[in-house]
């Protein structure tokens, strides 16, 4: 139902939320003291792609029979019940030019006219309704500055993704059926490439990407650290973690090693949990750490694939960025050994008391916080 | 206790000239105030067949699917003789749910979502405000200053579906579900014959609301639209015709919850069901 809904969502969001279990336990936390707060959304889709700045490329992605039952209504006409997707398209295609009626694309004041192409897939299963995807293509009139869409087929509100060649991410903006986007700015003066702006963009993308954000990776750096209080043990592992995790984090980005979220969330969250758990029993360097600290580190370097591959990353400077964001997250590694060190380790990692009062009770706090991650990374 | 009754015109002359109606409907069709309700891949499944639960935003109804989505859905249940289940079904897919008919006899499908917020300039309030029968809260707004003010609202759905499977009995009946606005039908509309009026009560906080705006439309003939006021029990009586998918709906609003950081909270009940040809056949 209803009206406008504002607000314009980067894409890089939606799955940090799922690789961030603290935030979401938080952020689930604050929901429940508030009312649930959220918006009909159906199954339209709709992606704009500017190309060169010269065409455009529409795509709506919809329920084939419900946009046919309201064209036959419009025209008058009951709709026969289970069309199949063929006569749906046929309908479609027969239904051209009152279909156009309530679609618009507006380059700056101008309404433009597009080519149309539809089509209907049977649904992915029995279950399921046949897909209408409809395309409108066309040339961006020259010189235009602004695009701007109203879709007025659907009642429930829809998602608009718009790319083009001068914007690195989409931009993704909520329309309710008949509901004017906001105008998107075609033309962006070209910016010289910053190879010093990006390095440090990236730099500090990294170092957040562990701290504050990834608490997961925090828990695991600290329990590397909790093993012995010997700076050859905290090295050796911190070594081992770091060529691991920057082998997965190139080889991903490079798309040579590709394994699913929902396989590597929880085994990160595993890992911690093993390390916490190994330094109750082990309180000092052996080499099958070392090894396995390497394999975790594996592990940790695709989970930071997924979170720069969220960010996304400059075509033109795909290595300045792997490079400095591999570095941001050393150096934030790096930050939480030596504010462990500052913090306890200075001051009691020779006391006879370290050991029992610091890192079992930590350790166990991380065992058991990894743990419940475990599982729920499982269930997602 | 209001009734009131459509007029009787050939069936294919009042469809298409409905059809026109609805095709205008759809032209002006708002941007705000869109009905939810269920329907069902069938109305009148065999036992053992599983039945596809299709949720429905839209306007007379016609209407877009709603996938299943776990941040609204708050109850979506069926209810038959042998007790209350969840319908379960996938998150984001339509149909939003599924149930199994584990016997003969009369299903009671019910979906409760948690409240949408939605903020609506005053004219556009004020017009869905006018739409929806919901004149004590034009009133309010008028004492409060607020009629050109912009409105903002929380909204809650709370729809459901009777579904028979077998042969209709007057035993079967509709069931309430708890919902904060709930359409209960007072007969089981499959039972209900030719002639014969169709009460429903509408309850508010399991209490009857009176004075409120019930509509009731045909698929076959969405614009021509039954109307009636709730009476002090909370009921309206329709006679239903012609047969199909019937759509039953009433809507209400207080003043939301302090904290709710909106000044309304408005409930949209619905009801749907089928009533047979061989029911209507007779009218």
């Amino acid at each position: 139902m209803f009206a406008r809904i504002s607000g314009v969502l980067r894409s890089a969001s939606r799955r940090r939320w799922l690789a961030r279990p603290a935030l979401c336990a938080a952020a689930v936390a604050l929901l429940c003291g508030a009312a649930v707060r959220a918006h009909e959304i159906g199954t339209t889709r709709v992606s704009v792609l500017f190309q060169g700045g010269r065409t455009y490329d529409v795509e709506i992605v919809t329920d084939a029979t419900a946009l046919v039952e309201k064209l036959e209504a419009s025209a008058g006409r009951s709709s026969p019940a289970d069309t199949p997707p063929a006569r749906l398209q046929s309908l479609l295609t027969g239904f051209d030019e009152k279909f156009r009626q309530r679609v618009k694309i507006v380059f700056d004041a101008s309404e433009v006219r597009p080519a149309i192409a539809y089509s209907v897939t049977p649904g992915i299963d029995a279950a399921s309704a046949a897909v209408a995807a409809i395309r409108l293509t066309g040339q961006i009139p020259p010189g235009a500055r602004h695009f701007t869409w109203t879709y007025a087929w659907t009642f429930a509100s829809y998602a608009m993704t718009v790319r083009s060649a001068a914007s690195e991410n989409p931009a993704t903006e909520w329309l309710e059926g008949g509901q004017s986007s906001a105008p998107f700015a075609l033309t962006s003066p070209a910016q010289p490439v910053d190879r010093l702006g990006i390095a440090w963009r990236y730099l500090a993308l990294g170092f957040t990407h562990i701290m504050p954000n990834g608490l997961d990776h925090v828990l695991f750096v600290l329990g590397i650290y909790l093993l012995s209080g010997r700076a050859r043990s905290v090295l050796w592992q911190v070594s081992a973690f770091t060529v691991a995790h920057s082998i997965t984090l190139g080889l991903s980005m490079y798309g040579v090693v590709a394994v699913s979220p929902r396989i590597v969330e929880p085994l990160i969250a595993l890992s911690i949990a093993y390390v916490a758990i190994e330094n109750i029993f082990l309180s000092e360097l052996k080499s099958w750490r070392v090894a396995l600290v390497f394999a975790f580190g594996l592990l940790h370097g695709m989970g930071f694939a997924g979170a720069l591959k969220e960010l996304g990353l400059p075509r033109s400077e795909f290595v300045t960025a792997l490079l400095t964001f591999n570095l941001g997250v050393e150096a934030g590694q790096l930050a939480v050994i030596g504010a462990a060190f500052i913090l306890v380790g200075w001051h009691c990692g020779n006391r006879a008391w370290y050991r029992s009062r610091i890192v079992l009770p930590v350790s166990t706090l991380i065992a058991c916080t990894a743990v419940y991650w475990t599982i729920q990374r499982l269930s997602l | 206790m209001p009734t009131i009754e459509s007029e009787r015109s050939p069936l294919a002359g009042a469809v298409l000239r409905s059809l026109v109606v609805a095709a205008i409907a759809l032209s002006r069709a708002p941007l705000f105030a869109h009905d939810m309700w269920i329907e069902p891949t069938t109305f009148s499944p065999e036992p053992g067949q599983i039945v596809g639960v299709r949720l429905r935003v839209g306007h007379d109804l016609l209407g877009d699917p709603l996938p299943r989505d776990p941040a609204l859905l708050n109850q979506f249940v069926v209810e038959d003789a042998a007790g209350r289940k969840p319908v379960v079904g996938r998150n984001g897919a339509d149909p939003a749910g599924f149930l199994r008919v584990a016997m003969p006899g009369l299903l009671v499908i019910g979906y409760r979502s948690n409240p949408s917020a939605v903020e609506l300039a005053a004219e556009k309030f004020n017009q869905y405000v006018k739409e929806e029968g919901l004149e004590a809260v034009a009133a309010l707004r008028a004492r409060r200053n607020q009629t050109g003010a912009r409105a903002h609202e929380i909204f809650s759905r709370c729809a459901k579906s009777l579904v028979l499977s077998g042969s209709p009995s007057e035993a079967q009946g509709d069931r309430v579900l708890g919902f904060t606005l709930e359409l209960v039908a007072e007969r089981n509309p499959y039972a209900t014959r030719a002639g014969e009026d169709l009460p429903v009560r509408l309850t508010y906080e399991n209490r009857p609301l009176a004075g409120a705006l019930v509509v009731a439309m045909n698929r076959l003939n969405p614009s021509e639209k039954l109307t009636a006021r709730t009476g002090n029990d909370g009921r309206v009586r329709f006679r239903l015709r012609p047969g199909g998918m019937w759509l039953v709906k009433a809507v209400h609003m207080v003043p939301a919850p302090a904290g709710a950081n909106a000044e309304w909270a408005s409930f949209w009940a619905s009801l749907t069901f089928e009533l047979r040809t061989s029911n209507a056949a007779g009218n």
